[in-house]
Protein backbone atom coordinates (compact mmCIF):
# COMPACT_ATOMS: atom_id res chain seq x y z
CA UNK A 1 0.00 0.00 0.00
CA UNK A 2 1.33 3.65 -0.85
CA UNK A 3 0.68 6.01 2.13
CA UNK A 4 -0.83 9.68 1.07
CA UNK A 5 0.70 11.95 3.21
CA UNK A 6 -1.04 15.38 4.21
CA UNK A 7 1.58 17.72 4.75
CA UNK A 8 -0.88 19.33 6.86
CA UNK A 9 -1.97 16.15 8.67
CA UNK A 10 0.83 14.16 8.84
CA UNK A 11 4.50 13.69 9.80
CA UNK A 12 7.42 11.49 7.70
CA UNK A 13 10.75 11.02 10.06
CA UNK A 14 13.27 9.43 8.41
CA UNK A 15 16.69 7.88 10.21
CA UNK A 16 19.25 5.61 10.25
CA UNK A 17 20.23 3.18 12.99
CA UNK A 18 23.67 1.48 12.87
CA UNK A 19 22.19 -2.15 13.84
CA UNK A 20 20.12 -4.87 12.03
CA UNK A 21 16.61 -4.10 11.19
CA UNK A 22 16.04 -7.39 13.22
CA UNK A 23 17.00 -5.50 16.45
CA UNK A 24 15.13 -1.82 15.02
CA UNK A 25 12.08 -4.53 15.18
CA UNK A 26 12.08 -5.59 18.47
CA UNK A 27 12.92 -2.27 19.98
CA UNK A 28 9.65 -1.08 18.21
CA UNK A 29 7.53 -4.77 19.45
CA UNK A 30 8.55 -5.76 22.33
CA UNK A 31 6.99 -4.34 25.51
CA UNK A 32 10.04 -4.31 27.70
CA UNK A 33 12.19 -2.41 25.11
CA UNK A 34 9.07 0.29 23.95
CA UNK A 35 8.77 1.07 27.26
CA UNK A 36 12.52 1.79 27.45
CA UNK A 37 12.17 5.04 24.65
CA UNK A 38 8.77 5.64 23.73
CA UNK A 39 7.20 7.87 25.71
CA UNK A 40 9.32 11.73 25.45
CA UNK A 41 11.07 12.79 28.68
CA UNK A 42 9.87 13.51 31.17
CA UNK A 43 7.04 11.58 30.53
CA UNK A 44 7.47 7.82 31.71
CA UNK A 45 6.05 4.47 30.62
CA UNK A 46 3.44 3.50 33.70
CA UNK A 47 2.39 0.33 31.48
CA UNK A 48 2.89 -1.21 27.67
CA UNK A 49 1.20 -4.45 26.62
CA UNK A 50 1.62 -5.56 23.30
CA UNK A 51 -0.28 -8.41 21.57
CA UNK A 52 1.74 -8.70 18.17
CA UNK A 53 -0.68 -9.71 15.02
CA UNK A 54 -3.42 -7.71 13.32
CA UNK A 55 -6.40 -6.94 15.39
CA UNK A 56 -3.56 -7.42 18.65
CA UNK A 57 -3.67 -4.80 21.18
CA UNK A 58 -1.39 -2.18 21.86
CA UNK A 59 -1.72 -0.54 25.06
CA UNK A 60 0.64 1.93 25.88
CA UNK A 61 0.04 4.10 29.37
CA UNK A 62 1.99 7.09 29.83
CA UNK A 63 2.71 9.09 32.97
CA UNK A 64 3.24 12.92 32.88
CA UNK A 65 5.62 14.38 35.29
CA UNK A 66 2.85 14.99 37.76
CA UNK A 67 1.88 11.90 37.50
CA UNK A 68 -0.93 11.58 35.71
CA UNK A 69 -1.52 8.62 33.46
CA UNK A 70 -2.66 8.89 30.13
CA UNK A 71 -3.66 5.43 28.61
CA UNK A 72 -3.58 4.67 24.79
CA UNK A 73 -5.35 1.93 23.78
CA UNK A 74 -5.42 0.74 19.68
CA UNK A 75 -4.60 -2.40 17.63
CA UNK A 76 -1.77 -3.49 15.02
CA UNK A 77 -3.11 -3.25 11.26
CA UNK A 78 0.08 -4.72 9.58
CA UNK A 79 2.60 -6.76 11.43
CA UNK A 80 5.63 -8.16 8.98
CA UNK A 81 8.61 -8.98 11.16
CA UNK A 82 12.07 -6.70 10.83
CA UNK A 83 10.03 -4.88 7.50
CA UNK A 84 6.55 -2.99 8.45
CA UNK A 85 4.72 -2.53 11.30
CA UNK A 86 1.23 -0.22 10.94
CA UNK A 87 -0.90 0.44 14.28
CA UNK A 88 -3.70 3.02 14.76
CA UNK A 89 -5.78 4.37 17.79
CA UNK A 90 -9.08 4.21 15.36
CA UNK A 91 -9.70 0.77 16.26
CA UNK A 92 -9.66 -1.07 19.41
CA UNK A 93 -8.21 -4.43 20.36
CA UNK A 94 -10.36 -6.82 17.47
CA UNK A 95 -10.23 -4.32 15.26
CA UNK A 96 -13.72 -2.66 17.44
CA UNK A 97 -14.06 0.75 16.28
CA UNK A 98 -12.58 3.32 18.54
CA UNK A 99 -15.09 6.46 20.16
CA UNK A 100 -11.83 8.63 19.61
CA UNK A 101 -10.04 7.84 16.66
CA UNK A 102 -6.90 10.28 16.41
CA UNK A 103 -3.70 8.61 14.22
CA UNK A 104 -2.00 6.10 12.38
CA UNK A 105 1.14 5.18 12.84
CA UNK A 106 3.51 3.32 9.89
CA UNK A 107 7.40 2.00 10.79
CA UNK A 108 9.02 0.91 7.34
CA UNK A 109 12.41 -0.32 8.06
CA UNK A 110 15.05 -1.11 5.17
CA UNK A 111 18.46 -2.59 5.61
CA UNK A 112 21.28 -0.26 4.20
CA UNK A 113 23.07 -2.87 2.97
CA UNK A 114 26.27 -2.59 5.30
CA UNK A 115 24.66 -3.60 8.45
CA UNK A 116 22.42 -0.63 9.24
CA UNK A 117 18.67 0.25 9.00
CA UNK A 118 17.11 2.82 7.32
CA UNK A 119 13.71 3.76 8.83
CA UNK A 120 10.90 5.87 8.01
CA UNK A 121 8.11 6.87 11.03
CA UNK A 122 4.68 7.98 9.59
CA UNK A 123 1.99 9.52 11.54
CA UNK A 124 -1.17 10.34 9.86
CA UNK A 125 -3.77 12.31 12.08
CA UNK A 126 -7.12 12.95 12.08
CA UNK A 127 -8.76 16.67 11.30
CA UNK A 128 -8.45 19.52 13.87
CA UNK A 129 -11.54 18.26 16.13
CA UNK A 130 -9.28 14.95 16.52
CA UNK A 131 -6.22 16.72 17.60
CA UNK A 132 -8.03 19.26 19.60
CA UNK A 133 -9.25 16.16 21.60
CA UNK A 134 -5.66 14.56 21.79
CA UNK A 135 -4.53 18.04 22.89
CA UNK A 136 -6.72 18.12 25.47
CA UNK A 137 -5.20 15.36 26.69
CA UNK A 138 -2.22 16.91 27.76
CA UNK A 139 0.05 14.99 24.76
CA UNK A 140 1.11 18.38 23.19
CA UNK A 141 3.51 18.39 26.76
CA UNK A 142 5.77 16.29 24.92
CA UNK A 143 8.09 19.45 24.75
CA UNK A 144 7.78 20.21 28.02
CA UNK A 145 8.97 23.86 29.47
CA UNK A 146 9.78 25.13 26.09
CA UNK A 147 6.83 26.00 24.44
CA UNK A 148 4.96 27.67 27.28
CA UNK A 149 8.48 29.93 27.67
CA UNK A 150 8.41 30.67 23.73
CA UNK A 151 4.40 31.83 24.26
CA UNK A 152 4.83 33.97 27.32
CA UNK A 153 8.00 35.47 25.62
CA UNK A 154 6.32 36.20 22.38
CA UNK A 155 3.08 37.76 24.16
CA UNK A 156 5.11 39.85 26.34
CA UNK A 157 7.09 41.20 23.18
CA UNK A 158 4.32 41.76 20.25
CA UNK A 159 6.05 44.89 18.31
CA UNK B 1 5.46 30.91 5.46
CA UNK B 2 6.61 28.42 2.69
CA UNK B 3 7.36 24.38 3.03
CA UNK B 4 10.55 25.36 2.74
CA UNK B 5 11.28 28.13 5.45
CA UNK B 6 8.84 25.25 7.82
CA UNK B 7 11.55 22.23 6.88
CA UNK B 8 14.21 25.00 7.66
CA UNK B 9 12.41 25.58 11.20
CA UNK B 10 11.85 22.05 11.61
CA UNK B 11 15.36 21.15 11.52
CA UNK B 12 16.86 23.92 13.50
CA UNK B 13 14.95 22.76 16.37
CA UNK B 14 15.29 19.12 15.77
CA UNK B 15 18.60 19.20 17.70
CA UNK B 16 18.72 19.54 21.90
CA UNK B 17 21.60 21.77 21.26
CA UNK B 18 19.76 24.42 19.72
CA UNK B 19 16.35 23.96 21.52
CA UNK B 20 18.43 24.36 24.71
CA UNK B 21 19.88 27.70 22.89
CA UNK B 22 16.38 28.78 22.17
CA UNK B 23 14.94 28.11 25.65
CA UNK B 24 17.90 30.51 27.22
CA UNK B 25 17.20 33.33 24.08
CA UNK B 26 13.07 33.00 25.41
CA UNK B 27 14.52 34.30 28.60
CA UNK B 28 16.36 37.16 27.31
CA UNK B 29 18.86 38.28 24.52
CA UNK B 30 22.19 37.24 25.10
CA UNK B 31 26.21 37.07 23.48
CA UNK B 32 27.59 34.00 22.36
CA UNK B 33 29.72 33.35 25.25
CA UNK B 34 27.05 33.59 27.45
CA UNK B 35 24.72 31.06 25.51
CA UNK B 36 27.87 28.70 25.25
CA UNK B 37 28.49 28.44 28.72
CA UNK B 38 26.40 25.57 29.81
CA UNK B 39 27.53 23.35 27.03
CA UNK B 40 31.12 21.41 26.85
CA UNK B 41 31.53 22.40 23.41
CA UNK B 42 34.18 23.89 21.81
CA UNK B 43 33.12 27.20 20.33
CA UNK B 44 33.47 26.99 16.47
CA UNK B 45 30.83 23.54 17.11
CA UNK B 46 28.65 25.95 18.93
CA UNK B 47 28.45 28.77 16.62
CA UNK B 48 27.87 26.40 13.81
CA UNK B 49 24.44 25.55 15.98
CA UNK B 50 23.99 29.56 15.92
CA UNK B 51 24.38 29.92 12.22
CA UNK B 52 22.46 27.14 11.88
CA UNK B 53 19.44 29.00 13.83
CA UNK B 54 20.17 32.37 12.91
CA UNK B 55 20.03 31.00 9.08
CA UNK B 56 16.79 29.77 9.75
CA UNK B 57 15.15 32.84 10.98
CA UNK B 58 14.51 31.57 14.14
CA UNK B 59 17.08 34.18 16.19
CA UNK B 60 18.83 37.19 14.93
CA UNK B 61 22.04 38.68 15.73
CA UNK B 62 23.51 42.35 16.14
CA UNK B 63 26.66 43.18 16.87
CA UNK B 64 28.13 46.45 19.23
CA UNK B 65 31.49 46.96 19.23
CA UNK B 66 33.15 43.52 19.62
CA UNK B 67 30.16 42.03 21.04
CA UNK B 68 27.20 39.84 19.15
CA UNK B 69 24.13 39.93 20.48
CA UNK B 70 21.65 36.66 19.73
CA UNK B 71 18.02 37.46 20.03
CA UNK B 72 14.51 35.47 19.59
CA UNK B 73 12.66 36.15 16.33
CA UNK B 74 8.87 36.29 18.21
CA UNK B 75 6.96 35.96 14.58
CA UNK B 76 9.31 32.48 13.59
CA UNK B 77 8.29 31.17 16.88
CA UNK B 78 4.38 31.37 16.09
CA UNK B 79 4.60 28.95 13.32
CA UNK B 80 6.65 26.84 15.46
CA UNK B 81 4.07 26.98 17.78
CA UNK B 82 1.70 24.86 15.41
CA UNK B 83 0.13 21.54 16.63
CA UNK B 84 2.05 19.70 14.29
CA UNK B 85 5.41 21.42 15.09
CA UNK B 86 4.43 19.61 18.85
CA UNK B 87 3.54 16.41 17.33
CA UNK B 88 7.02 16.50 15.37
CA UNK B 89 8.86 17.16 18.80
CA UNK B 90 7.34 14.59 20.05
CA UNK B 91 8.15 11.84 17.31
CA UNK B 92 12.04 13.47 17.28
CA UNK B 93 12.38 13.18 21.24
CA UNK B 94 10.93 9.59 21.12
CA UNK B 95 13.39 8.79 18.02
CA UNK B 96 15.97 10.09 19.86
CA UNK B 97 15.23 7.70 22.69
CA UNK B 98 15.45 5.35 20.13
CA UNK B 99 18.39 5.77 19.10
CA UNK B 100 20.07 6.09 22.54
CA UNK B 101 18.10 2.52 23.26
CA UNK B 102 19.10 0.87 20.35
CA UNK B 103 22.90 1.68 21.11
CA UNK B 104 22.36 -0.18 24.61
CA UNK B 105 20.83 -3.19 22.47
CA UNK B 106 23.48 -3.54 20.45
CA UNK B 107 26.39 -3.67 23.38
CA UNK B 108 23.91 -6.23 25.21
CA UNK B 109 23.52 -8.44 21.68
CA UNK B 110 25.85 -7.65 19.20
Amino acid sequence: MKFKIDPKLDLVLERHADVSPALVWKAWTKPEHLAKWFAPKPWTTAECEIDLRPGGQLKFVMRSPDGQLFPNVGCYLEVVTNERLVWTDALLPGYRPSPEPFFTATVLLEPDGKGGTNYTAIAMHRDEDGRKKHEAMGFHEGWGQVYTQMIEFIQSTKL
Amino acid sequence: MGQLSIDSTFRALADPTRRRVIEQLCLRPASMTELARPFDMALPSFSKHLGILEKSGLIRSTKVGRVRTYRLVPSKLESAEHWLTKQRSLWETRLDQLDAHLATMKEEEP
